[in-house]
């Protein structure tokens, strides 16, 4: 097998075409020339290849991470270019469709009346349809200003509510102040009352005691009676 | 060195060599022939092997592979068998572009014995491009030699600003779309 092989690859050197163009002094230039161009690619793929191999990390894990992240950068560059392609080949598709449009109208045959006429009916279709986003939008900042309104009425009567309550708050404590005085008030008049009762008795008593005869005398007849009566206050 | 490797040697000046492994001496003869035959302006040198490892004696004579033929008929489940025993002794490197898979014999579609679906899911997993072609015939073997000198081309360099791997990918992203 290794014989054959050598075997074939003599004949096959042997009866291979010329490789150089038999010639003068310019084709020679030319050789020149397309040599210094292989030489630099072969020069470029061996350096790729050299670059290739270099990155030695001491830590595996570093260059682990090194390759995970240089592999990310990669795909979300390709991602990227990917998408930019697409877009611009959208863009070109429509530029060629805008071209191929136009032309067809120049040519001016019933296609590019039809054509012409769908095109006013979508230009018509298309004011009307910004005319009724307009008016929608209006709508719809109208209705927004409303329900601004009413959230800040709602805001007042809050505010109020509070207001109110404060206020009965207020009212609520200086009645049991009142209470408070009117309860000591009226504590202390019942004592005076007391008293009052107290000393109209002694006083009878001491009318009564000192034998005088009251009914004669009209003014300690009347004091006599009135003390009677017991002091009664509503 | 059991293992083939893109960069081990220096690369000739304005050449190429070809390397095309597969089961049928003869066919790949034919390839041969008809390559050999299309006019450039680069010195070409083919290697047919059966399969790889490639015979060590020989090593120091070789020059620096740059295009990796399989050649796979779809006839036979034991072309396949031998493809993936061979790639095991290519260097990863070497499917940046440097390989391509070659599946002949698709001109009967009721002889076939391997599915279509297993020789796509290869070339998706050594990411090289895959081409059919119908040896037997004069006229697509002429067309196959004519792309796969201009793959060759590429691979070697010879294609300023333009590298294996470039056109590998261009490959990839236009089978995908």
């Amino acid at each position: 097998m290794a014989d054959m092989s050598w075997n074939l690859e003599q004949e096959l050197e042997q009866g291979r075409a010329p490789a150089w163009p038999q010639g003068g002094h310019d084709v020679g230039v030319l050789k020149l020339l397309r040599l210094r161009d292989q030489m630099k690619q072969l020069l470029m793929e061996y350096s790729a290849a050299v670059r290739g191999g270099e990155t030695t990390f001491l830590d595996q894990v570093v260059e682990e991470k090194h390759i995970q992240g240089v592999t990310e950068d990669l795909q979300t560059d390709k991602e990227e270019i990917e998408v930019s392609f697409w877009n611009k080949t959208l863009a070109l598709q429509r530029i060629q469709l805008m071209a191929a449009l136009r032309n067809k109208m120049k040519q001016d045959d019933k296609d590019s009346c039809l054509i012409l006429e769908t095109v006013n009916r979508i230009v018509l279709l298309s004011q009307a349809i910004i005319k009724y986003q307009q008016l929608a939008h209006e709508k719809k900042q109208k209705l927004i200003d409303i329900k601004r309104k009413r959230l800040s009425l709602k805001k007042d009567q809050r505010r109020k509510l509070q207001q109110i309550q404060t206020m009965k708050k207020k009212q609520k404590k200086e009645k049991g102040n009142k209470n408070l005085d009117e309860a000591k008030m009226l504590q202390n008049l019942e004592k005076e009352r007391l008293m009052t009762t107290v000393i109209q008795n002694v006083f009878q008593n001491i009318i009564i005691g000192s034998g005088v005869n009251w009914a004669e005398d009209p003014s300690l007849k009347a004091i006599v009676l009135q003390l009677e009566k017991n002091v009664h206050l509503p | 060195m059991a293992v083939l490797r893109p960069l081990d040697k220096l690369p000739g000046l304005n050449s190429a060599a070809l390397l095309l492994v597969g089961s049928d001496e003869e066919l790949q003869q034919k390839l041969a022939e008809a390559i050999l035959q299309e006019k450039r302006d680069f010195k070409i040198s083919i290697h047919i092997a059966t399969s790889l490892p490639l015979p060590s004696e020989r090593d120091h004579l070789r020059p620096r592979i740059d295009l990796i033929v399989f050649v796979i008929d779809i006839k036979s489940k034991c072309s396949l068998k031998n493809v993936e025993a061979s790639l095991a002794y290519v260097d990863a490197t070497f499917f940046l572009g440097k390989v391509c898979f070659l599946v002949t014999g698709v001109g009967r579609v009721n002889c076939c014995s391997i599915e279509t679906n297993a020789i796509c899911k290869l070339g998706e997993a050594y990411c090289s491009p895959m081409l059919f072609c119908e040896l037997e015939l004069e006229g697509v073997r002429v067309s196959t030699a004519q792309r796969l000198l201009r793959m060759l081309q590429i691979c070697a360099g010879l294609v300023p600003g333009f590298s294996a791997l470039s056109f590998s990918l261009l490959m990839r992203n236009s089978a995908d779309d």
